[in-house]
């Protein structure tokens, strides 16, 4: 008999006993062990992806910031860039302001230079025009130009117009008999006395006839009552002169001004150092006015 | 020539005759659970775990899969049962190239046991999870087939036994019978042969547990499904 049934029973109880056994020592600490591990791989998954979700927003927070930073860069960016080009403007504007004013104030010391020139040349040409007429009348023709002056001078009192004539009348009346006889040289006695017997011919009692001598009646005679003058010298001739040197200067500063304008950047300083060399006042000739 | 390690008789009390066979069994019991003890004693849950673990580990998640395949269910209630059997089997085969040693499964009063489990093990199982509506499955398709089902479920345990038994007691054989013939080289070979056969046996034996018994709880699953016909209709009421 190959089946021994106390054996079949032993068999049956070592069995059932071994599945006690197996689900005691194997079977439940086994999948209690790897049900934890998968419970903490579960959790650590769990925890990475809270740590990648918190490092997602940390970076959508970053790359924010980084898209306002670079708003606000660009918005610095174009502020400064219109702060810059107003500062340049005013800049340039004020420096061309100032030369300007420089080129202005230039000018004005030429013209004051050119009219003292012009001044300076009136009066020694009519020095040396009436140096050279009484010099060469006298060793020429013997002539006293002075007394030659004079007498022409008197002629054409004589010879005024009658409402001009009438016009010194009323300044001898207002002068009560005062008059200012100015030349540049010194008169003879004679025709002082032509003239104030001209005088005394206008007004009915005595005249008080100043004589003066000064430089600047070139060549001439002035008569000066209570305002009103009647003067007989070259000025006139060299006033001609002065205003044909004068023309001359403004048709050369014409052609100056006619010229490129200088460059902003780089002209002015070139500008700035020539005027105060034609500048300085000490160089005009004395103003006689 | 012997058949069966039962005939090797150790100790005799009476009826009570301590056999090679369940003394190899005890010899098995315990390699297998001192074995689990010395592993499980100290099991690690991190990342980090022993080879002994990650052996005991492999072999506990691959049953658990194979059962899940089977039943379509979930495996741990049939874990202890399925995967002892498969163990136990497994075990006693492999342990056949040790010299000197009989494997339990060598004999049919060991098998006759295994197969004695499943087939109580069978309606347990069904009446555990479908209550009494278990026994309707011997009554179909008509009350006339109940005696056939009966014959059925037990030409299926006994089959079960010799299967077994057959294989293992064969191997046996064969070795013994090669070892007279052709003492050198060949018998190794067969012995290697054993233990591939051993192996697939343990695993036929256990599956075959698991397809009955999974047969026998399965129904449970299709009657919750609507139901098609009358009789279907009257067993959902036992769920």
């Amino acid at each position: 008999m190959l089946i021994d049934w106390f054996t079949v029973g032993a068999q049956v109880l070592n069995f059932l006993v071994l599945v006690y056994l197996l689900k005691r020592f194997l079977y439940g600490p086994i999948i209690k062990a790897m049900d934890e591990r998968e419970q903490k791989i579960a959790s650590r998954l769990k925890e990475a992806q809270m740590h990648r979700d918190a490092a997602e927003q940390e970076q959508a927070r970053y790359e924010e910031k980084n898209r306002q930073l670079d708003g606000q860069r660009a918005e610095l960016l174009s502020a400064m860039k219109h702060d810059v080009e107003e500062m340049r403007k005013t800049m340039v504007h004020g420096v061309r302001t100032e030369v300007e004013g420089v080129r202005a104030n230039w000018y004005e010391a030429l013209d004051r230079e050119k009219d003292a020139f012009l001044r300076d040349l009136q009066h020694r040409v009519g020095e040396h025009a009436y140096a050279l007429a009484r010099q060469a009348l006298q060793e020429m023709a013997d002539m006293d130009v002075e007394i030659h002056i004079a007498r022409v001078f008197e002629a054409r009192l004589r010879n005024l117009k009658e409402d001009e004539g009438e016009k010194l009348r009323q300044a001898m009346d207002r002068s009560q008999g005062k008059a200012v006889l100015r030349t540049a040289f010194d008169l003879p006695q004679d025709a002082v006395q032509g003239i104030s017997g001209f005088l005394e011919s206008l007004k009915t009692g005595p005249v008080d006839l100043t004589l003066e001598t000064t430089p600047d009646v070139v060549c001439g005679i002035e008569l000066v009552i209570h305002g009103y003058k009647i003067a007989w010298s070259l000025g006139a001739y060299l006033e001609s002169l002065e205003t044909d040197f004068s023309r001359a200067f403004e048709a050369g500063r014409v052609r100056q001004e006619i010229q490129p304008p200088p460059k902003e950047q780089e002209d002015p300083p070139e500008i700035l150092q020539t005027p105060p060399e034609t500048v300085p006042g000490d160089t005009i000739p004395g103003d006689h006015e | 020539m012997r058949i069966s390690p039962d005939a090797v008789v150790l100790v005799q009390w009476g009826p009570v005759a301590l056999n090679a066979t369940i003394v190899f069994t005890w010899a098995v019991m315990a390699l297998m659970v001192v074995g689990s003890w010395l592993v499980t004693r100290k099991l690690s849950t991190g990342t980090r775990l022993s080879r002994w673990q990650n052996l005991l580990e492999v072999l506990v998640a691959g049953m658990r899969d194979q059962i899940r395949d089977v039943s379509r269910q979930d495996p741990d209630p049939f874990l202890p049962f399925i995967g002892s059997l498969f163990l136990f089997v497994a075990t006693c085969n492999l342990l056949g190239v040790i010299p000197g040693y009989e494997p339990p499964t060598g004999s049919l009063s060991t098998t006759v046991a295994l197969a004695a489990c499943v087939f109580v093990a069978v309606p347990l199982y069904g009446i555990t999870r479908r209550g009494l509506a278990y026994f309707t499955d011997y009554i179909k398709p008509s009350v006339f087939m109940l005696p056939f089902n009966i014959m059925g479920e037990l030409s299926r345990t006994l089959a079960l036994a010799v299967r077994l038994f057959g294989n293992v007691m064969s191997g046996s054989m064969i070795a013994a019978i090669l070892l007279a013939v052709t003492p050198l080289i060949f018998p190794v070979v067969m012995q290697a042969l054993g233990l591939l056969t051993g192996l697939i046996q343990a695993y036929i034996f256990a599956i075959l547990a698991m397809v009955y018994i999974a047969a026998a709880a399965r129904v449970r699953k299709r009657e919750e499904t609507p139901p098609t016909y009358d009789v279907e209709k009257g067993d959902s009421s036992h769920g």
